[in-house]
């Protein structure tokens, strides 16, 4: 194929903006899906996508447009919108010459607005504005293009001004992708050079990579080599995405596609390697990716011991298409056998956490989530702590660090006041105020990020009616005064109830935490003190007294069987209870930690 | 052979308290006459299949027994020792609520050769039982102990509920001194349980009402504990309480697992180890006894492993506590093997002992029985 006629391209947008909504009609225009086959937010194939109208896997598709009476093939690849998965965002951007850049005429620009665009600015891409959502009666499309003016510095004139939802202009956007996005360089008589962008398991194909050709070509038969992991596999098929796979003969420089052949694990097809051909390399691979790094992390329990392996079943499928899932084994005095697992962040987390219960019909507990701490002892030895359990004891600390993030937020101005407050009380740092138009300011603050993973974002959009939006990158590590704060039962530390937190947060943590547990911890046969407790001094205290008072009730005439069965059901409920010495806590005590309201 | 217990269901109040949820109606003279002809249907159909069982214990419960018109507990008492064995020395009682008990009802009890008489007093305070709508004033109360103190009558049992709201110890403490005085010798403490559908539900879910929290409910149970064994009072299951030889026979008949015949609306039976209950709607209990069939709602035969559950979990209630020779004879199951990691514990604990072949709940573990129930069964 001539590589002139080959558009690479993806969409950015802050979430919410009509990403998916425009994927889906591009595919409609072009013919690349019937109407009729039409599916909402097509590219969103996992169920917890479309319901939450997130995307969160990016997934390439191959358009034919004729533009001039010349056919074009448009490789469109969607990607995340949500800040945990700017990771995968930068990796289909170096697939792309260009970006269609949506911004909803609503909302105007909004926090991950800019990030992703400065993510594609950074990747060299001709970005093409869009305005979406011209038919809502709110759309104020002048106003919007003044901002993505100056806020981002990108001409509008051109600007295509369309309505997703209805079709509106959908062919302007094509248009422009075919006038201004810059045909692929390379050459295809050189040898293969290919990129992987994304991977991911197929129970038939094996483990698939999907590609970017960006020097040769590739077909089935040919004998490649993954320069990074120098394994070697013979291909058994390559095709294209319409948006399903369809083997093509050959896939050529320029061309977006997969190649599968019979690997069986997917961490050989390591995102960010490069492809060549065993008997014909090239020299250099490409620059790859980082790897994607983990931010938060948490403890995942299967709520029934038994069902350990299942979990670790579990855990191991879902990392077969995720490679930003990290995990490893721990083990818990309290919760038994589980995993510590690291997510890109809170969303990844929700996520992962919620496709294991539905797709695996699995019941877990997850304990509070937590960040990376640095932690240096007397001698200067570095610990990486990003489980409360392995901080070092409090006397062998000579320097604590914590990770900060530099916060964006965009706000209209009633509720600036609101979320200043809340970052103040959030450890944050003032750094910037701008104001966009008249009515928005974008606020600048560096904070901790261990502020802002337990249910930081839910605060910002209830403070601001939802109006508000985020985003944030990681800015290094600061010195910080941190504290262990352990959970004593009945004299004894539940490991998984442990916190790090800041000295001055610990107080009212503790206190928190103590008064939520004793509403949730059924009463013993012996009285439970419950004890917050930082490096042995106790900061807060309560007590559960034994008793049930339900066993005093009446035998209303002889009615044995109904006091049967209420204790059979507390039997049954006994089992779902974890024992951590002589205590017994249901798996409510360990989500209780994550919902402490403030 | 172990003689066998007949209970007796009148469900009939002269207005339901806001706390019950137990089956009862406000009924006047003819549903009543047609439920004692009921009842009578029901011993009918039941009463050859005991003919060679001799019932040592008969209670006639409520509902509110005393509520009834004249004549019907003497004609229903009449029924019952013309159609059923009963022991020489038998145990006969009745509940009473003070604000429908007078002189001519405890004559018809004593001609019903009633033997023994449950007031269900509750509390003396009477802010406190009518922030519950129950109907009764401390005068009832003070007027249903003269008839029976004038008269001499010594078996006189009273019920008493912790819990309530705005119940105070004081309160609680008053009511148990006062029934002390009036030469009670068997006391019940129960605790009020808030069940779905009733009255005071409503009330506390729309945060018109709120309950005592569990801790004040125990200091009340133990406040009560105090008091009673004072007064020489043995608290022989946990929520009940006797001075010597006035132990409830009948009681104790469902903590001991042994058998009983319900007759009326809603009653339980246990018989031939197999546990069955009536229809708890009043039409169709007339109905279906005019077409001479009984009321039964239900049966359950026990598994074993029911029964094993039972067994613990009822006598454990008990001060005496569980017979471990007897449990290991019928389930051919040596409870102090298959619990003895939990039996350990428990004795570690203090809260359990074992002794003359009887496992036990110590007295100061009573408040947290279904704990120790439940490590057991």
């Amino acid at each position: 194929m001539a590589k002139d006629k080959i558009r690479n391209f993806c969409i950015v947008a802050h979430i919410d903006h009509g990403k998916s909504t425009l994927a889906d009609r591009l595919m409609e225009a072009t013919g690349t899906v019937l109407k009729r086959d039409m599916e909402d937010q097509l590219l969103d194939s996992m169920d917890i996508e479309r319901e939450r109208g997130i995307t969160i896997k990016l997934t390439p598709a191959t358009m034919k447009y004729n533009y001039n009476g010349e056919e074009y093939t448009l490789n469109l690849i969607d990607t995340p919108g949500h800040v945990d998965f700017s990771y995968e965002v930068s990796r289909s951007l170096a697939a792309c010459e260009g970006a269609i850049l949506v911004v909803d005429a609503s909302q105007g620009v909004q926090a991950q607005t800019l990030a992703n665009v400065y993510l594609a600015l950074d990747a060299n891409l001709e970005i093409i504005p869009v305005i979406n959502k011209i038919d809502l009666p709110s759309a104020d499309i002048s106003g919007t293009k003044k901002e993505i003016e100056d806020v981002i510095g990108i001409p509008c004139d051109e600007a295509c001004e369309i309505s997703a939802k209805t079709g509106l202009n959908i062919n302007s956007v094509l248009d422009a992708v075919v006038k201004h996005v810059p045909a692929p360089k390379g050459d295809e008589n050189k040898p293969l050079k290919a990129l992987i962008f994304d991977s991911y398991y197929d129970s038939y194909k094996g483990a698939v990579s999907m590609v970017r050709i960006f020097d040769g070509k590739v077909k089935a038969g040919d004998e490649i080599l993954f320069m990074q992991t120098k394994k070697s596999f013979v291909v058994t098929e390559v095709g294209i995405y319409r948006p399903q796979p369809v083997a093509a003969d050959c896939l050529t420089a320029g061309e977006v596609g997969y190649i599968a052949a019979s690997i069986k694990n997917v961490s050989d097809t390591k995102v960010g390697d490069t492809i060549t051909l065993k008997n014909n390399p090239i020299e250099k691979p490409l620059d790859g990716y980082k790897e994607a790094t983990s931010v938060v992390f948490c403890g995942v329990f299967p709520l029934d011991g038994d069902k350990y392996q299942e979990l670790s079943d579990a855990l191991e499928k879902l990392k077969l298409n995720d490679a930003s899932l990290h995990y490893t084994k721990e083990t818990s005095l309290a919760l038994g056998h589980g995993f510590r697992c690291g997510f890109l962040g809170l969303l990844h987390m929700e996520i992962i956490t919620e496709r294991l219960e539905r797709e695996f019909n699995l019941d877990i507990i997850t304990t509070a989530p937590s960040v990376e701490y640095k932690i240096y002892d007397n001698k200067g030895t570095l610990f990486d702590v990003t489980n409360p359990s392995e901080m070092p004891a409090m006397a062998t600390i000579s320097k604590m660090e914590e990770p900060i993030v530099k916060m964006e937020i965009i706000t209209p101005k009633d509720y600036l006041g609101g979320i200043m407050d809340l970052c103040a009380d959030r450890r944050g740092t003032y750094l910037d105020m701008q104001y966009i138009d008249a009515n928005r300011t974008k606020l600048i603050y560096t904070m901790p990020l261990n502020e802002i993973v337990y249910d930081f974002f839910d605060k910002i959009k209830s403070l601001s009616k939802g109006y508000a939006s985020m985003d944030y990158s990681l800015n290094g590590y600061q010195q910080s005064d941190l504290v262990k704060l352990d959970i004593l039962l009945n004299g004894e530390i539940c490991d998984a109830l442990s916190l790090i937190v800041h000295k001055d947060k610990a107080y009212a943590r503790g206190k928190a935490l103590c008064e939520k547990l004793k509403e949730v911890i059924p009463r013993h046969l012996f009285e439970i003190p419950i004890q917050a407790v930082i490096g042995g001094k106790v900061i807060a205290r309560e007590t559960i007294s034994a008793m049930r008072k339900d066993v005093l009730a009446k035998c209303y005439g002889g009615d044995v069987t109904r006091k049967r069965k209420l204790l059979e059901k507390q039997k049954e409920g006994k089992k779902r209870m974890r024992r951590l010495g002589s205590v017994e806590l249901p798996s409510e005590a360990f989500v209780t930690i994550l919902k402490l309201d403030d | 052979m172990t003689n066998l217990g007949l209970y007796i269901h009148i469900p009939f109040c002269s207005k339901k308290c806001d706390y019950c949820d137990f089956t009862s109606f406000c009924m006047g003279k003819t549903e009543q006459n047609a439920y004692l002809n009921a009842l009578f249907t029901e011993i009918d159909l039941v009463k050859n299949q005991f003919k060679n069982k001799t019932f040592n214990t008969i209670f006639i419960g409520g509902g509110t027994p005393s509520v009834v018109f004249d004549g019907f507990i003497l004609s229903l008492s009449k029924k019952i020792f013309s159609s059923f064995n009963i022991a020489k020395n038998y145990e006969f009682t009745i509940e009473v609520n003070p604000s429908s008990f007078n002189e001519k009802k405890f004559k018809e009890y004593l001609q019903a050769k009633i033997n023994r008489i449950s007031l269900g007093v509750q509390s003396i305070n009477g802010a406190v039982t009518s922030g519950v709508n129950r109907a009764q004033t401390r005068a009832q109360i003070d007027a249903a102990f003269n008839i029976l103190n004038i008269a001499g009558f010594k078996n006189i049992s009273a019920d008493v509920m912790l819990g309530l709201p705005n119940q105070s110890i004081n309160s609680v403490k008053n009511t148990l001194t006062y029934l002390i005085n009036n030469n009670v010798k068997h006391i019940s403490t129960y605790t009020l349980q808030l069940e779905e559908g009733t009255p005071l539900y409503k009330k506390v879910n729309s945060k018109q009402i709120s309950l005592p929290q569990d801790d004040f409910v125990v200091k009340q149970y133990n406040e009560a504990y105090k008091i009673l064994t004072k007064h020489g009072f043995n608290r022989y299951e946990i929520s009940n309480y006797a001075l010597p030889n006035y132990t409830c026979q009948h009681n104790l008949k469902y903590w001991n697992n042994v058998e009983y015949l319900g007759i009326g609306i809603a009653a339980h039976s246990y018989v031939d180890g197999t546990r069955f209950w009536n229809t708890k709607n009043f039409n169709t209990y007339i109905t279906q006894l005019s077409n001479h069939k009984r009321p039964i709602k239900a049966k359950e035969k026990l598994t074993k492993q029911q029964k094993i559950t039972e067994r613990i979990m009822l006598s454990l209630r008990t001060q005496n506590g569980l017979n471990l020779t007897d449990f290991c004879k019928e389930f051919n199951m040596d409870l102090l093997k298959t619990k003895q990691k939990q039996i350990n514990n428990l004795q570690k604990a203090g809260s359990i002992d074992i002794k003359n072949g009887y496992l036990f709940i110590l007295p100061k573990y009573f408040e947290i029985s279904n704990t120790i129930i439940l490590e057991l069964v």
